[in-house]
């Protein structure tokens, strides 16, 4: 099987990597949505990101891939194995891989909730749930391309599980609730038709990419592309230190991201800028917060400085905007000229 | 037949290399089907395009390609495309079997797509994920599976006019885009069969396409071509680069060289080319302002690598009939020679020297409104209505069983149902299900008749003067409005003497707005031709499943008539009698009077129309839009 094409061999398109690391390092930023011109690397780099995520502790027998950690009570499985336990005991956790999986278009509804295991059904008529790939995604990534040619009824599923963090399935039968708490990314492209807004505000970032119209990189990217399809072992073996250095900083970032400060100033700067923007709820500013702490503790440091937040700005408030069909400029522009208001360059 | 009248000032040499084009894009494809993507044959049913298959499935057969190959039928349900459970199978071993779709089928072979133009979007993408992929993910009917297909795609593109393209998605994934719409059935040669390739030629080209190497110097000089030409897309450049790699395979070379890098420019990147390296007389102005942004790289020994006089490709004017005997440096001496190789210098590149011409013959080819393979228009495809689960019920009536819930419906009454024919004295064969009229499940398909609001935008003097700038921006507010409830949305505008789409029905906010922006004002008031052509299109809308509503922003006061001569009194005469031809269709329309004080004119034609009235005097956008929203409610 071919592999993935390696995250730090992708050419440019800096803003779109830094969202996604983001998203890798805090869960909690809440996803990445890609939107953009055709052919710059979107699922490129969202499958490559696979290859970066640390491994993560989980219990052993829990199809879930549950945290050890979790409180009980948030899935059936794991509740199941804790009532076996002999007081005091332990949940078995083993380490495994960050799930990154992919809801391809024209997934049924019962692949994505689960369902009925209909072999089992069949052959024993036992009454077994298999689960699908929400269950699948837990703790991890859910990934889907060409977000915005989502059939409706699956979007209206992935909101309501997106948003309450568990998946209940009522169907042939079956009656369970199990935990999905997952990093929604989506990508696709803005000219074939709108995400619902609702869905939108779902992802906590959303980046835009345009085709690098310079011609050194383009240079570049064609000449990768070639090395990669030519000898792959090879390829990967150059990229792969690029790769670790970047999985470090995930590692790093992950562990500094508790310590990192935010002070009364600095939320007093997000709140000024959301309220100035008019976003509506709360979302946009927790995201800020949320998404300039992650990148702080990317760059190593203890504390949130205006520089972070500038920075995260833009992709953690652009699609947060109510939309104003009499002002032409993007909402990108838009979020920038409300950040040289508020917080004009001191020049030095 | 928009090309009718330029194809006859096509050469016949043209013709001849055209097809000649074609037939090496079989072998390429035969080559690598799945690297290059496949092919966008735009050209009608017919005995042309005919031989063209004939052709590609004979060097398929020489390559040792499985035939037939796979078509895909238009609206392919997804069950059958991507994959499924096989039932009969399932039902016999008691396990669930897979069923695979026709993507998976076609490993290693090409798709043909017959009508590409009409795919719908969602199919298109499912395509193009295989495409990108190399495999096919199914997560449907309780199976989960990942199966490797490399395929290519072969799209028969029967559009006519130009907002009829392939799916856009597809356009950018298949290495070559051919028009044999130019060509008649009386410029074809007697016979290909002298054109066939050998097969050890193919098979090693198979072998060993992928171990060809290319030099930094024809990347660099492609990214230059590609600059040159317009060509923004990333994908396309390595579609030329894996193309440049086959013909040098082909041709038992390690290395691209020059020549074949020259052919892949052409076969790839010309028909996509969005603008001439320089424009056509031998002006010195014309040089483009890239053309010293470069010059900080090495100077590529271009004059010693152009006498290799590319294969199958003469220059347009003089030559006559065949393709091999041709040194294009005389054609070149009519082009002007000093600024070309200045370009030519600049962009360090092997531009192939006929490339001018050929983008001559494409500039001809294309419709005036060409825009440079950005013209697809997207047509969203939930018109068949989206499947939104099952109910109980007896497929009939052309209503189809849901097999798999049906199913799932009967597997926990097995026991009972056993235990049943049991007590009964019923002989039971082993694996048996019992399935009774009660499991039957029937799908259920939600026909969401979207709507689709059209605006008819007076842009005329006597309106743009008032009103235009509120009807933009009220047609924006309510474009906001549609898009929150995932409506369609059309923009005509009419002035001169002339109404014109301006926005082909899309659900796209983007493209909407940037119709919009660029609508400009003045002119006559032609209202016979705007109201004929709306509803034209309106009913087109309903045979697809939308439900048109029309809103019109015009004072009324028609100018110009039908044959496009200016007058008042025969205008009005002829928008009446269209207004009245449309009132036939009774589609739910709104007229808007923006004239500064209502007028009798307006309030006479929305009800030869059927329309609801509505004067606004000195309404703002927002005004206007709230009216609109208003009116169409209760219209």
């Amino acid at each position: 099987m071919a592999r993935n094409y390696p995250f730090s061999a992708i050419v440019g398109q800096e803003d779109m990597k830094l969202a996604i690391l983001i998203a890798a390092l805090d869960s909690s930023v809440g996803g990445v949505l890609v939107m953009g011109d055709r052919g710059t690397g979107k699922s490129t780099a969202v499958r490559a990101l696979a290859a970066l995520l640390p491994e993560m502790s989980s219990v052993q027998d829990c199809v879930y891939a549950c945290d050890p950690n979790a409180p009980s009570g948030s899935c059936p499985v794991c509740d199941e194995l804790r009532s076996r336990l002999k007081v005091g005991g332990k949940l078995k956790a083993i380490k495994k891989a960050v799930p990154v999986v992919d809801l391809p278009l024209g997934a049924t509804e019962d692949r994505v909730i689960g369902a009925l295991d209909i072999e089992k059904a069949l052959s024993s008529g036992e009454k077994a749930y298999e689960p699908g790939l929400l269950a699948k995604a837990h703790r991890g990534f859910l990934y889907i391309d060409e977000v915005n040619l989502l059939e409706d009824h699956l979007v209206d599923l992935l909101i309501d599980v997106a948003a309450s963090g568990a998946n209940v399935v009522e169907r042939e039968g079956l009656s369970i609730r199990h935990p999905a708490r997952f990093v929604l990314v989506g990508s696709g492209n803005p000219e074939e038709g709108e995400l619902r807004p609702q869905l939108l505000d779902r992802f906590g970032l959303a980046v835009e990419v345009k085709t690098p119209q310079e011609p050194k990189s383009r240079v570049e990217i064609i000449k990768r592309r070639d090395e990669f399809e030519r000898n792959q072992t090879k390829f990967m073996e150059i990229w792969e230190k690029e790769d670790d250095i970047i999985r470090h900083q995930i590692q790093a970032g992950k562990k500094k991201l508790p310590t990192v400060k935010v002070d009364d100033a600095m939320l007093e700067k997000v709140t000024q800028l959301c309220s100035h923007l008019g976003t509506d709820g709360l979302r946009g500013e927790l995201t800020l917060l949320r998404a300039a702490r992650a990148y702080a503790a990317l760059c190593g440091k203890n504390h949130v400085t205006l520089e972070h937040l500038k920075k995260i700005a833009v992709p953690a408030l652009q699609h947060r905007l109510r939309r104003n069909p009499l002002d032409d400029s993007s909402s990108a522009v838009r979020v920038r000229r409300a950040l040289e208001e508020l917080f004009p360059e001191t020049s030095k | 037949m928009e090309n009718l009248d330029q194809s006859q000032e096509i050469s016949k040499s043209v013709k001849l290399e055209t097809w000649l084009r074609a037939l090496q894009v079989a072998q390429l494809l035969v080559i690598n089907p799945h690297g290059l993507g496949g092919v966008i044959l735009r050209a009608r049913s017919g005995p042309v395009r005919d031989r063209w298959v004939t052709y590609l499935n004979a060097v398929a057969q020489l390559g040792g390609m499985r035939l037939p190959l796979r078509k895909m039928p238009l609206g392919i349900s997804d069950e059958n495309l991507i994959g499924g459970i096989d039932l009969d199978q399932t039902l016999r071993t008691g396990k669930a079997v897979l069923r695979q779709g026709l993507l998976a089928q076609c490993d290693q072979q090409l798709l043909i797509m017959p009508m590409a133009e009409r795919v719908e979007v969602g199919a298109a993408a499912k395509v193009v994920s295989a495409l990108d992929n190399g495999f096919i993910t199914i997560e449907r009917d309780g199976q989960s599976r990942r199966i490797d297909s490399h395929f290519g795609v072969v799209a028969l593109d029967e559009g006519i006019e130009d907002d009829e393209q392939p799916n856009e998605k597809i356009r950018q994934r298949t290495a070559f885009l051919l028009n044999l719409d130019i060509i008649g059935w009386r410029d074809l040669p007697e016979t290909d069969d002298d054109f066939l390739p050998d097969a050890q030629s193919l098979q090693y080209a198979l072998e060993h396409f992928s171990e060809v190497t290319a030099s930094e110097d024809s990347l660099n000089a492609l990214v230059g071509v590609a600059e040159q030409l317009g060509v923004i897309s990333i994908r396309a450049l390595n579609l030329a680069m894996s193309t440049a790699k086959c013909l040098a395979a082909f041709d038992r070379e390690d290395e691209v060289t020059s020549m074949h890098l020259q052919r892949a420019i052409a076969l790839v990147l010309s028909p996509r080319a969005t603008r001439m390296p320089q424009s056509v007389p031998p002006e010195e102005e014309e040089i483009p302002p890239e053309s010293d942004e470069l010059p900080e790289n090495e100077q590529d020994p271009l004059d010693q690598e152009s006498p290799l006089p590319p294969p199958e490709t003469p220059p347009k004017e003089q030559d006559e009939e065949q393709e091999n005997d041709e040194q294009e440096s005389e054609s070149n001496a009519e082009t002007p020679q000093t600024l070309e190789d200045e370009i030519l210098e600049a962009a360090q590149a092997a531009i192939p020297p006929d490339i001018l011409a050929r983008l001559a013959d494409l500039a001809d080819l294309r419709t005036p409104k060409g825009m440079g393979g950005k013209t697809g228009a997207i047509k969203v495809g939930r018109m068949r209505g989206r499947p939104i689960g099952t109910m109980p019920g007896m497929p009939e009536g052309g209503k189809t069983l849901s097999i798999i819930d049906t199913l799932r419906a009967a597997v926990p009454w097995q026991a009972v149902r056993r235990a049943e024919m049991m007590a009964a004295g019923k002989f039971i064969t082993p694996g048996k299900i019992f399935i009774r009229k009660e499991d039957f499940r029937i799908k259920r398909y939600q026909e969401r008749t979207q709507t689709l609001t059209m605006f008819i935008v007076d842009a005329s003097g006597s309106s743009a003067m008032h009103r235009l700038a509120e009807a933009k921006g009220a047609v924006e507010l309510l474009l906001a409005e549609c898009y929150i409830r995932r409506d369609q949305v059309a923009v005509m505008s009419f002035r001169g003497s002339t109404a014109e789409l301006i926005l082909a029905p899309t659900r796209s906010l983007v493209k909407a707005k940037r119709a919009l922006i660029g609508l400009p004002g003045g002119g006559g008031t032609p209202l016979a031709s705007a109201i004929d052509e709306s509803f034209e299109i309106a009913s087109a809308s309903m045979r697809k499943g939308l439900t048109p509503a029309l809103v019109f922003l015009t004072d009324g006061r028609a100018n110009i008539a039908k044959d496009g001569s200016p007058g008042r009194p025969k205008a009005m005469e002829d928008a009446q009698q269209s207004a009245r031809a449309a009132s036939y269709y009774s589609f739910k329309s709104l007229w808007i009077d923006t004239s500064p004080q209502a007028r009798d004119e307006g309030k006479a034609m929305a009800a030869l129309l059927g329309s609801m009235y509505l004067p606004l005097p000195n309404a703002g956008a927002n005004e206007v839009s709230q009216a609109i929203i208003q009116g169409l409610k209760r219209a």
